[in-house]
């Protein structure tokens, strides 16, 4: 599914694979291998190296103030996060969130995609650049915007109070709503990038057949459209999904120290209160909730692929 | 008719933030409203008039450029095992040179940090680098390999024919052919680690304060339009980098 996430939507990674497979006669060739070895090395080093080690701190002891980490083996992280209900309060606010938020993306981006997989050339180019616009602006920036969009007297609460449709200004900032929507805009490029793959590999023929048979727009829609474009929902989904319980910066920024969620709380732990194993034993719980969520997203896909296929 | 209208709609909520950011960079109001008031350049002035600003974009170029050229290598180097050879475990090896794309970087913010206290990397400049390579290298391979794809190998068979060695082949005939992913890659690669803050917040040392963080904590206490104007000239100058190399590596694809 991560091939699906780049930001040039390059379909094309596979393209002549027929030249690729005569091209190397049977002679063992070493090349490859040497051109691998540096990248392999370096997240042997970077990404499996500083994981390992993480979840060897995450099982060792932990006396606040006096001698901080202790050389002893336990799971008393894993056991407090849990058991205690505000912990546990905390991992469910994040996967409400994050559900949320991939809803939100997958109602927005599926119109969004639609045109732009209908879109050819260099309007095809165009578009697509304005989609990737706001993703060459960092999430710190758009999230500032989204601050002086949703406060108190900001233009959001100003403009429906003036057209008479609020008498109180909502309350956006510190609160879950406000996250959710700056969210939602922060990762809604990445949800239609995903879901534009897999419109195109829909081919036209298909929609002519269902027209020619006398199927109107919804219904090709919900039967065509939809079921075909599945793959690319489950793709965008997962990523959506994985970027939101993930996110720090917009929580932080926007939630404040009133809405904790799993990213702002590791970092909190880790960085305000310096307890590593409770930050490590917290990041690895969500590493575990987003494994169990993809194992069940993929057996999902995997039991409706037959049937699209027929 | 009606997509269209709702795709404006669409369109109008993700650029919302760009719009207001732009907007109250010019306000002459003390804190950023919008729509902004009035029209004064004095917001810009002031935060190339603070040290702590220019002195933090100074060192997120530095930082930026550095991990751009590890990940170059690194990526194109990979893109081109994945794209000219059939390696067995072909599936599995992309997968993993693809996964920092997709894994959060609020954990490996932390695995880093506890992983370089015990290597000794801890709030060096080093250590940061080599982080945001990791992050921006994927990029590299995706760009470079769209590249590949889109020409015939028969050419480089045909250098190695006329007897080219491997690295003349590379330098002469390989390389200029995907010049464009490799810039794309590159460019992509130092706006992600120009704007990364996540990974460094936790590995920064002392001193060590990029413009992403000055800006966070910045927003974090205080509200008032210097933020705007430093946001809008990174929109501006993103912009001027990006849609050129975009136009360009677009216009090769389809040529």
């Amino acid at each position: 599914m991560s091939t699906r996430t780049g930001l040039a939507g390059d379909r094309s990674v596979t393209g002549p694979e027929a030249a690729r497979a005569t091209r190397r006669p049977a002679r063992r060739d070493l090349t490859p291998w040497l051109l691998l070895t540096p990248n392999v090395l370096w997240l042997a080093l970077f990404l499996a190296g500083s994981l390992i080690t993480l979840a060897v701190i995450s099982l060792r002891g932990y006396e606040p103030g006096g001698r901080g980490m202790l050389d002893t083996w336990e799971l008393t992280h894993y056991v407090n996060f849990l058991t205690d209900p505000f912990y546990y309060a905390v991992l469910w606010r994040s996967l409400g969130m994050a559900g949320q938020v991939t809803a939100w993306c997958l109602v927005l981006g599926f119109p969004l995609a639609l045109t732009l997989s209908r879109l050819r050339g260099v309007a095809r180019a165009l578009f697509y650049l304005a989609i990737l616009m706001p993703l060459l602006t960092s999430a710190v920036v758009r999230t500032f915007g989204w601050m002086i969009l949703l406060a108190n007297n900001g233009f959001i609460n100003r403009t429906l109070i003036d057209l008479g449709l609020i008498d109180e200004p909502l309350a956006l900032m510190y609160r879950m709503s406000g996250i959710v929507i700056a969210l939602v805009e922060v990762l809604l490029p990445f949800m239609v990038l995903a879901l534009d793959a897999a419109l195109l590999n829909i081919h036209p023929q298909i929609y002519e057949a269902a027209r020619n048979l006398g199927a109107r727009a919804p219904r090709i829609f919900v039967q065509i459209t939809l079921p075909l474009s599945l793959p690319g929902i489950l793709s965008g989904s997962i990523l959506v999904f994985t970027l939101a319980i993930s996110a720090f910066v917009t929580p932080a920024l926007i939630g404040g120290p009133r809405v904790e969620v799993m990213a702002t709380l590791i970092y909190q732990e880790s960085m305000s209160l310096l307890n590593w194993p409770f930050g490590a034993a917290i990041a690895f719980v969500m590493l575990f909730t987003l494994l169990i969520l993809f194992a069940l997203t993929f057996r999902l896909g995997s039991r409706v692929q037959p049937m699209e296929a027929g | 008719m009606i997509l269209l209208s709702l795709n404006a709609l669409i369109m109008l909520f993700l650029l919302a933030p760009i719009i207001v950011v732009v907007a109250t960079a010019f306000t002459t109001s003390p804190y950023p409203v919008f729509p902004p008031e009035g029209f004064t350049l004095a917001w810009f002035e002031r935060f190339l008039g603070m040290s702590e600003f220019t002195d933090a974009i100074e060192r997120s170029t530095l930082l930026a450029f550095t991990s751009m050229v590890v990940s170059a290598v690194l990526g194109t180097f990979s893109a081109l095992a994945l794209g000219r050879w059939k390696v067995p475990g072909h599936g599995a090896i992309s997968a993993l040179m693809l996964s920092p794309i997709l894994f959060p970087a609020i954990v490996l913010g932390l695995a880093l940090l506890v992983f370089y206290h015990r290597i000794g990397l801890a709030g060096s400049f080093a250590g940061l680098v080599a982080a945001h390579s990791v992050l921006t290298t994927p990029f590299v391979i995706r760009l470079v390999l769209a590249s590949l794809a889109e020409f015939d190998p028969a050419i480089e068979e045909a250098a190695r024919n006329l007897g080219a060695g491997w690295w003349r082949t590379f330098l002469q005939v390989t390389l200029p052919l995907i010049r464009p992913g490799v810039l794309a890659g590159a460019v992509f690669a130092f706006i992600i680690s120009f704007d990364e803050l996540v990974i460094t917040l936790f590995l920064a040392g002392p001193g060590m304060t990029t413009l992403p963080i000055r800006i966070f904590t910045y927003v974090e206490y205080s509200s008032d339009p210097t933020v705007s104007a430093i946001s809008t000239a990174l929109i501006i100058a993103w912009t001027l980098i990006g849609v050129p190399v975009y136009v360009r590596f677009l216009s090769i694809r389809h040529s």
